[in-house]
């Protein structure tokens, strides 16, 4: 089977400190592989590099085959001009802590910019495809509403919606249940379980292990800017081996 | 009352043509003013150290100088390299000039105020730094400058009749011509005040309506 997404050891320094240090995964299609690891171990930078918001120091990422966000000229890695770089990450999805909804547009509206914008479908057929994606999320009834007439909860399923909607190779999920109370973090969840469970490829950015572990179909470790241990989610959980991971899943409650 | 009302009869075309002067070369200015400060805006925030100090240099004088002596300068200024615009055009172009001053920097604080994350969730989903900015952050932008566009719009108004001073025939030249005449003093310059101040009510509920509108509930 050939990997949705190849990254070869990625670096990123921020100034002086190394936030990502020879970063190695490939991603196949269907995969829902939750990404876990102590704040400041690069979960999230590495998530920002791969949708290309976020400039690394070397390495490569590939998605279906093609670099991403660089190009080699006479010799020298350049970054691609903006209209490339936004014609590469309409092809993956990210779904972000803090929702990022439009707050002037409708939770429909939010969706529709990107399927009119980027994917050039007329007004009516945009609205069809929103009024779809946000009848799967459980929100038919809030499509007229603005972001602040929602509740965290969700404003998170909307985003979920809007990325969805762009039909993405891949979605990049980043903590998106860490700004919610506790009683919104469940609908979330389940939302994200019928995603993978209809074969969606997302790479999950998480502390909630219990989740990972039920809804993943592999387990990133990441440790000090690099993956340290990867696996299944009963050998990561229930026989870690390195001794970073076991110190790690000790200190959280899973 | 009679003789007010006798002088009234007889210069109320002056007085309209006046009135109109100031309605239409202030409409002009504000109009113009945005366009140009929306230019100004997007420069002083998106152009960089070098391509935004031209435009820096220029709010920071303009906001820094009386608008009387902006007025002045325009009208007179150009004829030391033998050119010299009419009244009308070099008032245009002092008050163009004053409201993009204003509305750029305005504009520029209201484009910095958008988190990030904004700009993050539009490149996230495909849209190029020009769509970015045309459908999520200008939007998000004008709702927020709005309040302070409307006040700039009655100084501008307000600004209108300095023209007086170069001869353009505005409100308040023509409401002076006419005391002139009359010695209607007291009684001209109250009806000129309510004129501008009439003019200065209908901007700011058109502002009100516009702001209702489009306010996001």
């Amino acid at each position: 089977m050939t990997p949705i997404l190849t990254i070869k050891n990625l670096t990123k320094t921020f100034g002086a400190s190394a936030v990502l240090r020879g970063v190695d995964l490939e991603v196949f299609p269907r995969d829902v592989i939750s990404i876990i690891g102590a704040s400041g171990s690069g979960k999230t930078t590495l998530l920002r590099c791969i949708d290309l918001l976020e400039e690394f120091d070397s390495g490569e990422i590939r998605l279906d085959g093609e670099i991403l966000g660089y190009r080699d000229k006479g010799g020298r890695h350049r970054r691609l001009p903006g209209r490339e770089l936004a014609r590469q990450r309409a092809r993956m999805g990210m779904v972000f802590q803090s929702y990022n909804l439009f707050p002037h547009l409708t939770a429909a509206q939010n969706i529709m910019l990107g399927l009119r914008k980027v994917r050039g479908m007329a007004t009516a057929e945009a609205r069809a495809v929103a009024e779809g994606w946000l009848d799967r999320v459980g929100l038919a009834d809030r499509r007229d509403h603005h972001p602040s007439a929602l509740s965290g909860g969700q404003q998170q399923r909307v985003a979920i919606a809007r990325a969805l909607a762009m039909e993405p190779r891949l979605v990049l999920l980043d903590e998106v249940t860490s700004a919610l109370d506790p009683e919104l973090v469940q609908e979330v969840l389940l939302t994200i379980r019928g995603l993978a469970e209809a074969g969606t490829t997302m790479l999950i950015v998480t502390h909630e292990m219990r989740f990972a572990r039920q809804v993943s179909t592999r387990v990133v470790f990441m440790d000090g800017g690099a993956v340290r241990e990867q696996g299944p989610p009963n050998e990561i959980f229930g026989n870690p081996k390195a001794q970073r991971l076991r110190d790690f899943l000790a200190n959280v409650s899973h | 009352m009679e003789k007010f009302l006798t002088v009234l009869d007889s210069a109320s075309d002056a007085l309209t043509s006046g009135f109109l002067i100031t309605a239409f070369v202030s409409a002009a200015a504000v109009l113009c003013g945005a366009i140009l400060g929306v230019v100004f805006g997007l420069a002083l925030t998106y152009g960089g150290r070098l391509a935004s100090l031209p435009f820096r240099i220029v709010v920071d004088v303009v906001r820094g100088t009386p608008v009387l002596v902006l007025i002045l300068a325009t009208y007179y200024m150009p004829s030391g390299i033998g050119f010299s615009p009419g009244p009308i055009t070099a008032g245009l172009v002092a008050l163009t000039v004053f409201c993009a001053a204003h509305v750029g920097e305005t504009l520029r604080g209201a484009l910095r105020a958008i988190p990030s994350a904004q700009t993050d969730a539009a490149s996230a989903i495909g849209l190029t730094f020009g769509q970015t900015l045309s459908y999520v952050l200008m939007p998000q932008a004008i709702r927020q400058i709005a309040p302070n566009f409307v006040n700039t719009a009655v100084e501008i108004v307000k600004a209108s009749s300095l023209l007086s001073a170069i001869g353009v025939g505005e409100l308040l030249l023509t409401t002076q011509e006419v005391i002139g005449r009359s010695y209607l003093t007291m009684e001209f310059y109250a009806l000129c005040g309510l004129l501008y101040l009439l003019l200065n009510l209908g901007i700011g509920a058109g502002g009100w309506w516009l702001e209702r509108r489009f306010r996001i509930q």
